[in-house]
């Protein structure tokens, strides 16, 4: 132990509240010490992880072996993915303080929900491939009991299939890094990549395998096609607090491994023109359109927005995998904005089951009636992801399609801006009609279900309703005020490219 | 003659069973007397074997016994690879004992049991001490000998089919592995077998036979690789798991595989030499045999729903893992073998002991009983939690660190055979992961919905359809589960401390790995 | 001329003396005179033994002293000593065991007979072990016969009958050919003595003449004894036979009387024809293959075999076969395991029918491995004997089967052609040795089922005869696997000594 001591706080103190209650048997029959708790933890999380931002530095945890080497630091990338991820994770922990109370066993959620965020917090900070790697199976395993919450028996079966896909998923990218681990004397992340051409010579062609098995390894988290079938069964069977924050933020802790194995290992000028590169933005592209088709031909609400996690995600994988400074900063700019509109919407969908039990969109007309502000909440989001100037999706948009212009692929340039573009028309097609069928339901609506069960202006409680509201205001402020995101996006861009 | 302290691990057990047999201890009365008797002779002797390695392991200790032939000495060596393996049996042998007694508490004949148990020990160290190949093929054919009244042991028809198949398989492997023996007697450079680091042949007259020897290794190899379940002579061990948990546990996942693994490590580093066999076919086709047994054995865990043959299965693709290690035949290759030798050894019997555990309270075997036994048996799936994220390799346990290092060891050697190793491990570690955690998600995740049909009667599910019967069994069922609860300290004390110790290597392996790697350099 | 040097002609002398004395005894006194009579000839043979040692030397000895070609003569050297004293033990402990049972299955009145083949049997035997003239083997060859064919048809109970009857028949076979051989050999070189024969087919190789006739002798001598010895695929007539005789007649048939013959077929290859000319006339190579086919394909039909005697019997077969392999491996490493290998499998055999007695006492005199079933616990010394055996059998380390095992193994090593074959064939061998002995352990200690026919009471405990019979001959399997060293080097010497 050696370093920044403050490091450790984001991530111990939520492990230990998360751990402490799972086993205390207060919390297993008081909601109020449990919820209080809970929400009091997570708001000194955000102030923890602030604090660590703002110090900086770095911190040795445990050497397992001269090669193996548990680490932390802070950089860009680690200060942008942990202030969304204590942020939004408060939000989310407010909104399921109401949300939960219609589920069974909340103390088992709300632990693995504490856990995962501290996990994920070591995740953000990790300071070299090893650290990532221990925290990302961790992660996996944390976030496992989130699906299964339920208990059913869909749920079990999709959180054995999460399971095992992030496991292979896992498991690919440590093909990945037992090469690398090979090839160099450690695998610190640094701007740019530590290979030394030296130590590569004559196994170029392994280096590419290595980079391929990592990047559709760890793209499996991020829903990447071809391993991605299990995200839309396993984000729609959680409770909506846990699909929130599983389809908006661990998707992108696939997303930060990739990044950082690209951009900060390997390097992206080994990878430039390569084999890889190309089916790389292939397999992203395929992925956006599918997962947008997907999602448009899907009735189910939970189901749809995982789908359009699939398609969403991948925009910020085809970011990436153009290797232009351009594209990388909307890649990132979409992490954040992706992030907040994906919790936002799946937060309205978890609203909607609570107050109506309704799950299919069909069943969702005149929802106006119902909650129109939550509904307001949802358009505003929905805008956002279809990518509406000015609200915070045509932002990250603009530079991944710009990007895409200016990055010298051949023919990616265009094809990749086109399917950007069908998507978004696809993304308007399955997002839109709720927003449509909500506030006007037609004529022929005479909303005899809602009279029936008194729903009628029935808003969810404001500790639902406000993250929900936050995370809109985001979406659309994001949007209106991107200038020193983009900056320092930007910069971190400069830096690796 | 100070180093009879050498042999003394060796015969205590060995003459102890032996008075144990004879020894009038049937009756219930005494069955405290008697498990005093051996807890304080099975720690006595781990104590001694501590006392024989920390007195040096620089080989030069070593212990004529009599010579059976000329060139054919039956002798002892303490050097630091075998007492890397005697320390470990030693440290695992007086609590697997523990867990026995409590395991074996409403048996019959357990006289008998703990007779064959106790010598067992003896005849492990006797592999564990060898000093040379003739001395390690005697014990390895004593120990088929003295374990299979243990595999016998429930005596029922499957029990004694199982011990067939176990004795027609290792006395067949050591009969191919003779040859190993005598090969290496006719081409020792020094007329016998004693162990070299880095091989004794005499290489100037071997390279003229070149061809013949390398056929010879490898039949030799798989000789000695039916102990270590090597496909396709791994069918015994599945069987074999009718054995009571303890043998199971402790011989089918420790004790025999790994002195199958043991030999083969002898035959390949310390008799044959990596310098003879590195790059020869020979290596590349005893290589991809382990590479094949590590894919089929996990592969063929996932299909098996009978809990422990599960763990059986999983033995048989971990064990190939060591092998594969040891095909690699670079030091580091060594090391790593050896470092999954030990990992899997605390894993695979923390796994199995916890098999043993929710047999032993609810007579559940099959996986699909287990549905909600973790909240019942905190302690016994935590350990079982523990031992199968070590197995599956997830960082920060036991077994990231083995596979870590079999993967490193792999791209170290730059052969592109054992590169495709690595991707068979990570397959193998996947299917570990399906295998072990399904077990996991059943315990802890009991799906509500078949909650109802578990009611029905585990085995047959067709019944589950008529929700009158289902309804009083699954109140029944409920009543009686509602029992089941944690074994005694006698089985959780040393479940926990091989959890335990699991984490410990995965957080602290520098001072083994440092000890491996050594060892490795010596050898390779 | 030392008195000592009187003592093999002594000792088959006393051997048939003491049958035709028995033939006026009743068989209470002729069993005692058989015992004390093997006692007093292997002592002889001890004497003998030392006498070589210490003289360092062999000596032929004329009997009556007559000078060839009239007289016979008989020669005695470290090996024969060797093998006198240990087909004397044997013979010793095979006829103690079976005391009982022989008392049993034989009529009162016709047990004289019994002992009385018993003595003609060691006497034939001794003689083809002493033998240094052809013509007097072939007698004896045929006094063994006759012996052997009352020894087997003197219980006339169930197939024993018709089991003499094949006997008589293979075996005057046997040596019809055998004469046949010996009258070539006599008309190609006119001696019959084997010194001056060795000295006339020496000639006749150099000179090159005769090369077919020479030939035909080689190979009728070697069938005609390998049908004798029972060797594959000549071996149709061992299950029966070993199978339905009396213990004692069994075990000394299968450890003794087939290894007569063996002995006296490799004193003729070296002291007749030439090993040397066995090699480049690759006769060796014959009996090289039926060897190791003998090995695999015995083991074969003892795994298919239900009655556990006469699975016990087909062993011999595959055992057999180990011995001709080494025979056949052309190198005098070759040979000597080969010898060895006779005393191994002597010793075990014989230590198998024994035991196998004891086990059959408690389980109601049924042979099949359902009725065997737990006998181990039932008989728990017969069970160990048998255990041992087996192991022996199988080559675990310790006993006698490992030393014959790691002899034959270190021995193909110096054959380059032979090296690999002959190994694998011995690691397939064990392992199906493995399954037919030591299933039939597990089955000895494993229990009865509920539905297994209940075991007549037959016998309280086994007789002291049977008990210290199985005892000894662990102590000799023991004594050859603990202590091989100084045997395989007397029979080295031997072997020596022959050329």
């Amino acid at each position: 132990m050696e370093g920044n001591m403050i490091l450790l706080l984001p991530m111990v103190l939520p492990i230990l509240a998360g751990i402490v209650v799972l086993a205390g048997k207060v919390f297993r029959e008081n909601r109020k010490y449990l919820t209080g708790l809970s929400v009091a933890v997570l708001v000194l999380e955000l102030v923890l992880t602030f604090q660590a931002l703002v110090s900086g530095g770095s911190l040795t945890m445990i050497r397992l072996t001269d090669q193996l080497t548990l680490e932390l630091h802070i950089d860009q990338v680690s200060r942008l993915f942990a202030a969304l991820t204590a942020a939004v994770w408060l939000l989310v922990g407010i909104y399921s303080v109401s949300y939960m109370s219609h589920e069974e066993e909340e103390h088992r959620f709300f632990g693995y929900y504490l856990i995962v965020a501290g996990v994920l917090m070591g995740l953000n900070f990790s300071a070299n491939l090893i650290t990532l790697y221990v925290f990302y199976e961790l992660m996996t395993l944390t976030s496992l009991p989130l699906v299964l919450h339920e208990r059913s028996r869909e749920a079990v079966r999709a959180g054995l299939k999460y399971l095992f896909y992030s496991v292979a998923g896992a498991f690919l990218a440590l093909f990945g890094i037992f090469f690398l681990a090979g090839v160099s004397e450690n695998l610190t992340f640094t701007a740019g990549g530590v290979l030394s051409d030296s130590a590569l010579a004559g196994k170029e062609g392994l280096l590419l395998t290595s980079a391929f098995c990592m990047i559709v390894g760890f793209g499996t988290k991020a829903g990447m096609f071809p391993l991605h079938g299990w995200l839309p069964t396993a984000h729609p069977v959680a409770p909506a607090s846990a699909s929130a924050v599983l389809s908006g933020l661990i998707t992108k802790a696939g997303v930060l491994a990739i990044i950082r194995v690209v951009y900060y290992v390997i390097g992206p000028d080994r990878l430039r023109g390569t084999w890889v590169q190309n089916v790389w933005i292939l397999l992203t592209l395929l992925t956006v359109f599918m997962g947008s088709m997907l999602a448009y031909k899907e009735p189910v609400m939970k189901k749809r927005l995982a789908y359009s996690t699939v398609s969403q995600v991948s925009y910020v994988l085809f970011g990436l995998s153009l290797l232009n400074p351009t594209a990388f900063a909307g890649a990132l700019s979409h992490v954040v904005f992706h992030s907040v509109i994906k919790h936002a919407l799946f937060l309205t969908a978890g609203a909607i089951i609570v107050t109506t039990g309704w799950t299919r969109v069909e069943q969702m007309r005149g929802l106006g009636q119902v909650m129109p502000k939550t509904l307001a909440c949802y358009t505003v989001a929905a805008l956002a992801l279809v990518g509406i100037p000015p609200l915070s999706g045509f932002v990250s948009k603009w530079y991944l399609a710009s990007g895409a212009l200016s990055s010298g692929t051949g023919v990616w340039a265009w094809v990749g801006p086109a399917v950007l573009l069908v998507s978004a028309l696809l993304t308007a097609g399955y997002l839109l009609p709720l927003t449509i069928q909500g506030f006007f339901p037609g004529h022929d609506f005479k909303g005899e279900e809602i009279e029936k069960r008194g729903l009628k202006g029935k808003e969810p409680s404001w500790w639902m309703l406000a993250p929900i509201g936050v995370l809109a205001a985001a979406a659309l402020l994001l949007g209106c005020f991107p200038g020193s995101l983009i900056s320092m996006l930007q910069s971190i861009a400069a830096s690796v490219l | 003659m100070n180093e009879i302290i050498l042999a003394l691990p060796v015969f205590l057990p060995v003459l102890s069973g032996v008075v144990m047999l004879f020894h009038p201890w049937g009756r219930k009365e005494w069955d405290r007397k008697r498990e005093l008797f051996i807890e304080g002779l099975v720690v006595l002797n781990s104590l001694l074997v501590a006392a024989a390695i920390g007195g040096g392991t620089d080989g030069g200790r070593r212990l004529v016994l009599f010579r059976l032939y000329s060139t054919l000495t039956i002798m002892f060596k303490l050097d630091s690879m075998g007492s890397v393996f005697a320390g470990l049996v030693a440290f695992l042998w007086p609590l697997a004992t523990l867990y026995a007694f409590e395991y074996m508490k409403h048996e019959e004949r357990k006289n008998t049991f703990f007779a064959f148990y106790t010598m067992t020990y003896g005849i492990t160290m006797g592999i564990a001490l060898a000093g040379n190949l003739v001395t390690l093929y005697l014990f390895y054919e004593m120990l088929t000998l003295v374990t299979l009244p243990l595999v016998l042991f429930p005596l029922t028809t499957e029990a004694v089919r199982a011990g067939r198949s176990y004795l027609y398989y290792s006395i067949g492997g050591a009969a191919f592995a003779f040859i190993g023996l005598v090969f290496v007697l006719g081409f020792s450079s020094v007329g016998t077998t004693e162990f070299m680091a880095g091989g004794m042949l005499d290489l100037e007259r071997a390279m003229e036979n070149r061809n013949t020897l390398l056929f010879v290794y490898v039949l030799a190899f798989f000789g000695f690789g039916v102990k270590a379940a090597l496909f396709p002579c791994y069918r015994w061990l599945p069987k074999a798991a009718v054995a009571p948990t303890p043998v199971t546990a402790l011989l089918h996942a420790v004790a025999v595989v790994k002195s199958g693994a043991f030999a083969i490590l002898r035959l390949t580093f310390f008799s044959f030499g990596t310098q003879f066999l590195r790059g020869t076919w020979a290596q590349w086709v005893v290589m991809a045999a382990a590479m094949a047994t590590i894919a089929f054995g996990s592969t063929m865990a996932v299909r098996e729903v009978h809990w422990k043959r599960r763990l059986a299965y999983s033995t048989v693709s971990n064990l190939s893992y060591i092998l594969f290690g040891a095909t690699l035949m670079t030091p580091f290759g060594l090391a790593a073998a050896l470092s999954h030798l030990v990992a899997h050894a605390f894993m695979k019997i923390c796994a199995f002991f916890c098999a043993g555990a929710v047999m032993h309270q609810s007579g559940k075997t099959y996986i699909y009983e287990l549905d909600g036994l973790g909240k019942k048996m905190p302690v016994t799936f935590g350990c079982l939690l523990v031992s199968s994220l070590s197995l599956m390799g997830v960082p920060l346990f036991a077994g990231f660190i083995s596979k870590w290092n079999l993967a490193s060891a792999a791209f170290d050697s730059g052969s592109g055979l054992g590169i495709g190793g690595v991707a068979v491990i990570l397959y193998s570690a996947l299917m570990t992961g399906i295998y072990m955690m399904t077990v996991i998600v059943r315990a802890y995740f009991p799906s509500l919905a078949e909650k109802v049909a578990a009611g029905s009667g585990g085995r047959d599910g067709q019944n589950a359809g008529s929700p009158e019967t289902a309804g009083t069994d699954g109140q029944d069922r409920k009543n009686g589960e509602a029992a089941v609860t944690d074994p005694g300290w006698k089985m959780t004390v040393p479940l926990v401390i091989f959890a335990a110790a699991i984490l410990l290597i995965g957080l602290c392996p520098a001072h083994l790995m440092r000890l491996l790697t050594m060892i490795g350099g010596e050898a390779g | 001329m030392n008195f000592v040097q009187n003592f093999p002609f002594f000792s088959i002398i006393l051997a048939m003396f003491s049958g035709i004395v028995s033939s006026v005894l009743d068989g209470r006194k002729a069993r005692n005179l058989s015992l004390a009579m093997i006692a007093v000839t292997t002592a002889l043979s001890a004497g003998t033994l030392l006498f070589c040692l210490g003289s360092g030397e062999s000596y032929t000895f004329m009997m009556g002293h007559f000078p060839a070609p009239w007289g016979n003569e008989i020669r005695a050297g470290i090996l024969e000593g060797v093998t006198a004293i240990f087909f004397g033990i044997i013979m010793f402990l095979a006829v103690l065991g079976g005391l009982d049972h022989t008392a049993e299955d034989v009529e009162e009145k016709k047990l004289n007979l019994f002992y009385i083949m018993i003595d003609l049997m060691l006497s034939s035997l001794l003689a083809l072990v002493y033998t240094n003239d052809l013509f007097t083997a072939y007698v004896f060859v045929e006094i063994n016969t006759i012996a052997g064919c009352g020894l087997i048809m003197i219980r006339q109970k169930g197939r024993s009958m018709s089991a003499a009857i094949r006997y008589m028949i293979m075996s005057q076979l046997g040596s019809g050919l055998f004469l046949i051989g010996l009258s070539i050999l006599y008309d190609v070189t006119g001696h019959l003595l084997m010194s001056p024969a060795r000295e006339s087919v020496e000639l006749l190789v150099a000179a090159g003449s005769y090369r077919i006739p020479m030939l035909v002798i080689m190979a009728v001598i070697g069938v005609g004894l390998a049908i004798k010895s029972g060797l594959y695929p000549f071996h149709y007539w061992i299950p029966d036979t070993y199978g339905y005789a009396t213990p004692t007649a069994s075990a000394v048939l299968s450890g003794l009387v087939s290894k007569g013959y063996i002995f006296l077929l490799i004193k003729i290859f070296y002291r007749v024809l030439g090993y040397d000319n066995l090699v480049s006339s690759q006769m060796v190579n014959v009996l090289y293959v039926f060897g190791i086919t003998g090995m695999v394909m015995g083991s074969i039909h003892a795994i298919h075999e239900t009655d556990t005697r006469r699975m016990t019997a087909y062993s011999s077969v595959a055992q057999i076969g180990y011995i001709y392999m080494g025979m056949g491996l052309g190198t005098s490493y070759g040979m000597v395991a080969a010898v060895f290998h006779i005393f191994t499998h002597s010793a075990t055999k014989a230590l198998l029918f024994i035991s196998a007695v004891g086990l059959y006492e408690v389980s109601g005199d049924k042979k099949d491995y359902i009725s065997l079933r737990g006998a181990g616990y039932r008989n728990p010394l017969a069970g160990i004997g048998f255990t041992v055996g087996a192991l022996s059998m199988v080559g675990f380390p310790m006993l006698s089967g490992f030393i014959s095992k790691l002899l034959f193994a270190t021995s193909a090593l110096e054959s380059p052609h032979k090296m690999l074959p002959t190994i694998i064939v011995l690691a397939v061998s064990t392992t199906l040795n493995a399954v037919y002995f030591l299933r039939l352990v597990i089955t000895l200690y494993s229990r009865r089922r509920p539905e297994d026919a209940p075991i007549p009471e037959t016998r309280a405990r086994s007789s002291w005869q049977l008990r210290l019979a199985i005892l000894c001959f662990i102590g000799v399997n023991l004594v050859l696997g603990l202590a091989s060293q100084p045997i395989v080097q007397a029979i080295r010497d031997g072997l020596a000594m022959f050329g």
